[in-house]
């Protein structure tokens, strides 16, 4: 098995649910919680497994979700329409909720000294067993995509477990049996399945939707896969222009010639 | 931005500001692992150089106590700098467990081979004290293989994280061997000045002059090799066009901006580094060439080392800078 999550970055509102219902879960679960420093106080902070960040992109038009297909309504007549540099009216906000990707490649898993960090052979979640970390914070050093943060009072790392302590959990109902930041998306935007199984939801998903390269050239294979937004639809901005006076009188006439 | 012409439009983009990565300046580089590199380098590459003279009696006549003398200096700062470095560790009582991965972390190498090293220092001296001269050649080779082997495995551990571009190249443990027997050479020459030695003026710092030379060219390779690798683009994923950050999504300093989000000047670090070069080589050697002052000379080359190790993890870019809204890395 190889589980992980699939984000959809079209349906994705950045409402900050999905780490809120993680902190809950985590925060009080027995894998050792996600503290909070200065929770009330000036400079509030604490360990987060699942971190959301907004972005805006402009310029490509594979995340504008539409385009002008004519100059006349054009408002830079001067720019081209096809091609690279073309104007593309409307840029796009996306939301990315970022979470251990439980890569193939855990090069987080390499470097660790301790063999605190590992992976699962059978399911390919990647955790930490607090019992042997000493918080050397190396293997926060080898992750690019900032998924790992140290307990400071406990002093060892902390990271998404994948909510291995509900998945497996046959006391919860079936449908429940997900990690909680999927049960918490307003907008379903995050699935949790096998990635090994193709008939899968997520497999499903990666593959009609495509993935995002998430920094994929480092070679660590991450196993969630980010939904890429999907292919903007041409929509026909042409206003229909309004007929005048004449013209109105002219169809006026013509239908009654015709009754 | 919409009402300007297509030069203006890309020149505003790439002047968009960067988000600050933390609101609270956190003095990052820990001092405890600066300590530890620095220390236990100059002390390995002592060890080295005082094992090599042992054995050419014939061109370097170094009496008994000059010997362990610096081999003390050699253990004392070796034990120092491993000492130092279990500081930054959040969690020391588990550091007993530090050796058990050695099959794929280079930390955990570097470990077990510097328990391994004062055993074999020990057993060195046993047989040159037993009377077994036969073996001495064999346990020096085996001293300094496993020095060296020390020294290029802490390298390693900064070389092998892709997610540090500019640390992730061969420069990186070339730098830490070649400083470790450099700051070690500089050390010899003024342990030996420890007594009168029948040694030509420029016979004792050769090789530190030496390697002072290779140092100063490696440190400025590294410098002049900058790669910006990836973009807040290929982080997420965007073929064309441009991604600007509009939030963070939190309030205050994280661990991330805490451990990655050190910013350091520009001018700050240009000053920096000519006081790296200029402390740590330029210095040193003209001392060691044309003065007798050779513990200047030490005091110089640790401090500017100790900056250049400062400098190391102050400049050192991960690339998860990219999604806290850094343009590239």
């Amino acid at each position: 098995m190889r589980l992980g999550l699939a984000i959809d970055l079209d349906t994705c509102v950045g409402c900050h649910a999905c780490a809120v219902a993680c902190k809950e879960w985590n925060g009080a679960s027995l894998m050792g919680g996600a503290p909070d420093y200065d929770a009330y106080g000036q400079a509030p902070s604490g360990v987060w497994y699942n971190r959301i960040r907004h972005y805006e992109v402009e310029g490509d038009p594979a995340f504008s979700p539409q385009r002008c297909q004519s100059t006349e309504h054009h408002p830079h007549p001067n720019l081209p329409l096809e091609g690279k540099g073309a104007y593309v009216p409307l840029s796009k906000t996306i939301n990315v909720p970022m979470s251990c990707m439980h890569c193939e490649e855990a090069h987080c898993v390499t470097v660790c000294p301790t063999g605190a960090s590992y992976k699962r052979a059978e399911d390919g979640i990647v955790l930490v067993d607090p019992s042997r970390c000493m918080g050397c914070n190396y293997c926060a050093w080898a992750c690019p995509y900032g998924a790992r943060e140290l307990d400071e009072n406990a002093g060892v790392m902390k990271k998404c477990t994948l909510c291995v302590d509900r998945i497996y959990d046959t006391q919860l109902p079936e449908e429940e049996r997900q990690p909680a930041c999927v049960l918490a998306c307003p907008t379903h935007a995050r699935h949790f399945g096998d990635y090994d199984d193709p008939q899968s939801k997520v497999s499903k998903l990666a593959a009609a939707r495509g993935r995002q390269s998430m920094l994929d050239e480092l070679g660590y294979k991450p196993t969630n896969a980010y939904l890429s937004p999907r292919k903007p639809v041409v929509v026909d901005v042409e206003i229909p222009v309004r007929a005048g006076l004449s013209e109105k009188a002219r169809a006026f006439v013509n239908r009654l010639i015709q009754l | 931005m919409r009402g300007q012409s297509r030069r203006q439009r890309s020149d505003s983009l790439s002047n968009w500001p960067r988000p600050l990565l933390c609101q609270r300046i956190f003095v990052k580089p820990a001092l405890s692992v600066i300590f530890f590199t620095v220390f236990s380098g100059a002390g390995l590459g002592l060890t080295i150089w005082t094992l090599i003279a042992s054995t050419m009696q014939q061109h370097i006549r170094m009496d008994v106590s000059t010997f362990y003398k610096a081999l003390a200096i050699g253990a004392a700062l070796t034990i120092a700098g491993l000492a130092s470095s279990t500081l930054h560790l959040a969690n020391r009582k588990n550091a007993v467990y530090a050796l058990a991965r050695w099959r794929t972390s280079w930390l955990s190498r570097e470990g077990l081979l510097a328990l391994l090293f004062f055993p074999l220092l020990a057993l060195h001296i046993v047989v040159i004290h037993a009377g077994y001269g036969a073996f001495a050649n064999a346990t020096i080779a085996l001293v300094i293989l496993c020095a060296i082997a020390i020294l290029y495995c802490t390298g390693m551990i900064y070389a092998c994280l892709k997610t540090v571009p500019r640390w992730n190249t061969w420069i990186t443990p070339a730098k830490y061997v070649v400083f470790g027997l450099m700051s070690g050479a500089v050390l010899f020459t003024a342990a030996l000045s420890l007594r009168p030695m029948e040694v030509g003026r420029l016979g004792k710092p050769m090789m530190a002059l030496l390697f002072l030379i290779v140092g100063v060219v490696l440190y400025v390779s590294y410098l002049l090799r900058h790669p910006r690798k990836h973009t807040l683009e290929s982080a997420l994923g965007v073929a064309e066009g441009r991604v600007r950050m509009l939030d963070v999504g939190h309030s205050h300093g994280t661990f991330l901006t805490h451990e990655f989000g050190f910013q350091l000047a520009r001018e700050r670090a240009r000053l920096l580094r000519w006081l790296a070069i200029i402390w740590a080589f330029v210095v040193p050697f003209a001392l060691l060439a044309l003065t007798t002052w050779y513990w200047v000379a030490v005091v110089f080359c640790i401090a500017g080392l100790l900056v250049e190790r400062w400098l190391f993890f102050a400049e050192a870019e991960h690339v998860v800078r990219l999604y806290h809204g850094q343009a590239s890395v």
